[in-house]
């Protein structure tokens, strides 16, 4: 039995068994990449979906005058996709990039194609993915849209306790939506309210 | 009493940096043989090994980072380090002097070159380690000791061989100038050419001695060159360290404090509930604020 974190994922919240792990793990690749290293460009057309054994990556759009808007964060457990292109054959608009040295499993379309058509546990699984993740970006559209920075900022430490120690103010402030004078004031308000009731 | 020998010698690990100001070789605890419960109560041991920093006009560290559940201790043999923090203090660290923060229940705190240092560059070469604090003193309040070169002990070694700067514990009967939450001796050792000491350290004790300058024999038997680590084995009481060259030791030693350890970047705790509830303080800005 090996000790991936992938494996655990698989089996703890799947409950998929032996067999269909071993056949998922037998089927993606396990590569190390370097902080900085680039698994999809804008523009490119990708066959891979991607579970973060160890490290960070991120996923961004950059618009016209340059500035990137993080879409999502992937740290360790976490999946990260671009559906556009992997599913829909269509340009990609995201770059996917490590930002630290990472250990990351690519899992190849076809295969989960294939088990989505044979394997049940394997479907009852991906439609909980699918609805969890379609439920979060729901919650984010409506925060994006109405949510005061302050309440972004707090679904944000909730989501990704340690990334706040992992990435610069600038990535968290692109995720929120906000300019990173705003996250500092968002962070030394909460400070201030803390202090004044300690 | 019996002789304490030395169980490894750990040669510097690849030196990579902290920030921009701090290029270091980590000992505790990634070198083999040199992790926390081995090292207990030393959690971690980055060394900053001689190295010339250019002159900068905007002074190289690390930025606003939090700590919970320990003490830092910088020792600074070469160049200068400015510190801030979220509690309002600050101050710079000297040539020969050290820095005991005890983080405790939770500080934002930066590290710089200080800035006039910073101006003309030069040799730098800094210790910093991680001291755990016992259970029931991780949630106490922050404190810092500043200890400037003056302020440390010291005493006079026969023959001239040399000094023993106590930062903290004892030597000779003479008290270490740090005060600690848990029985551990600091011991900043200048000897020159062919000076010897002797150390008396309970076998229990966890002990290192890291050669900063020159090298030395230990023992009449194990030759420690610069910028190694030496760890001693659990048995015996007594070792003489003798100068090959004039050199600077610093010892290390202390009583485990035989505590689960929970340990994530700068929180280190005794269960993983206690270390969620550090990322949570941090989040919610219960560290204070400090800018950047």
């Amino acid at each position: 039995m090996n000790n991936f974190r992938f494996t655990h994922f698989l089996t703890s919240n799947a409950h998929l068994d032996r067999d269909l792990t071993d056949q998922i793990l037998s089927h993606c690749s396990r590569k190390e990449v370097r902080k900085g290293t680039f698994l999809l460009r804008s523009g490119e057309k990708i066959q891979h979906s991607f579970f973060v054994e160890k490290g960070l990556l991120k996923q961004y759009a950059v618009d016209k005058k340059g500035k990137e808007h993080i879409l999502q964060f992937a740290p360790e457990n976490w999946l990260m996709a671009d559906r556009e292109s992997e599913y829909f054959d269509q340009a990609s608009s995201y770059f996917i990039e490590s930002i630290e040295d990472s250990e990351i499993f690519y899992i190849n379309k076809d295969l989960i194609l294939q088990l989505a058509k044979a394997d049940e546990r394997f479907i009852a699984f991906n439609n909980f993915l699918l609805h969890r993740h379609i439920r979060s970006l729901q919650k984010r559209i409506t925060q994006l849209q109405s949510a005061p920075a302050e309440e972004r900022y707090l679904d944000f430490i909730q989501t990704y306790p340690d990334l706040t120690l992992r990435v610069p103010q600038t990535h968290i402030a692109s995720y929120l939506g906000i300019t990173p004078e705003s996250l500092s004031r968002v962070r030394k308000e909460l400070a201030d309210r803390h202090r004044s009731h300690s | 009493m019996t002789s304490k020998r030395i169980e490894l010698i750990a040669k510097p690990n690849p030196a990579h940096f902290v920030g921009d100001g701090f290029r270091v070789h980590n000992f505790i605890p990634s070198y083999p043989g040199l992790d926390m419960k081995r090292m207990d109560p030393f959690i971690m041991l980055d060394y900053n090994s001689k190295y010339a920093f250019p002159a900068s006009s905007s002074p190289k560290g690390v930025g606003v980072h939090p700590h919970r559940g320990f003490e830092t201790v910088t020792i600074a043999y070469k160049g200068k380090v400015e510190h801030h923090d979220s509690a309002g203090g600050g101050g710079v660290i000297g040539e020969g002097g050290v820095q005991w923060m005890t983080a405790a229940s939770g500080v934002l705190h930066k590290e710089y070159h200080e800035r006039e240092w910073s101006k003309t560059g030069g040799d730098f070469q800094m210790v910093q380690l991680w001291v755990n604090l016992p259970a029931q003193y991780k949630m106490s309040a922050p404190k810092y000791q500043a200890l400037d070169h003056e302020k440390i002990a010291k005493v006079n070694l026969p023959e001239g061989a040399g000094i023993v700067e106590v930062i903290a514990g004892e030597f000779k009967g003479i008290q270490g100038s740090a005060s600690t939450f848990s029985p551990l001796n600091m011991l900043n050792t200048k000897l020159e050419k062919d000076g010897q000491v002797e150390f008396t350290i309970p076998a229990d004790h966890n002990t290192a001695m890291l050669v900063v300058e020159g090298s030395v024999r230990v023992n009449d038997t194990d030759i420690v060159p610069t910028d190694h680590l030496a760890l001693f084995e659990n048995k015996g009481e007594n070792f003489t360290v003798f100068a090959l060259q004039k050199a600077v030791v610093l010892i290390l030693s202390g009583e485990p404090l035989n505590e689960p350890i929970a340990a994530h970047g700068p929180f280190v705790m005794n269960t993983r509930a206690e270390l969620m509830e550090a990322f949570r303080d941090f989040n919610e800005g219960k560290f204070g604020y400090l800018e950047d």
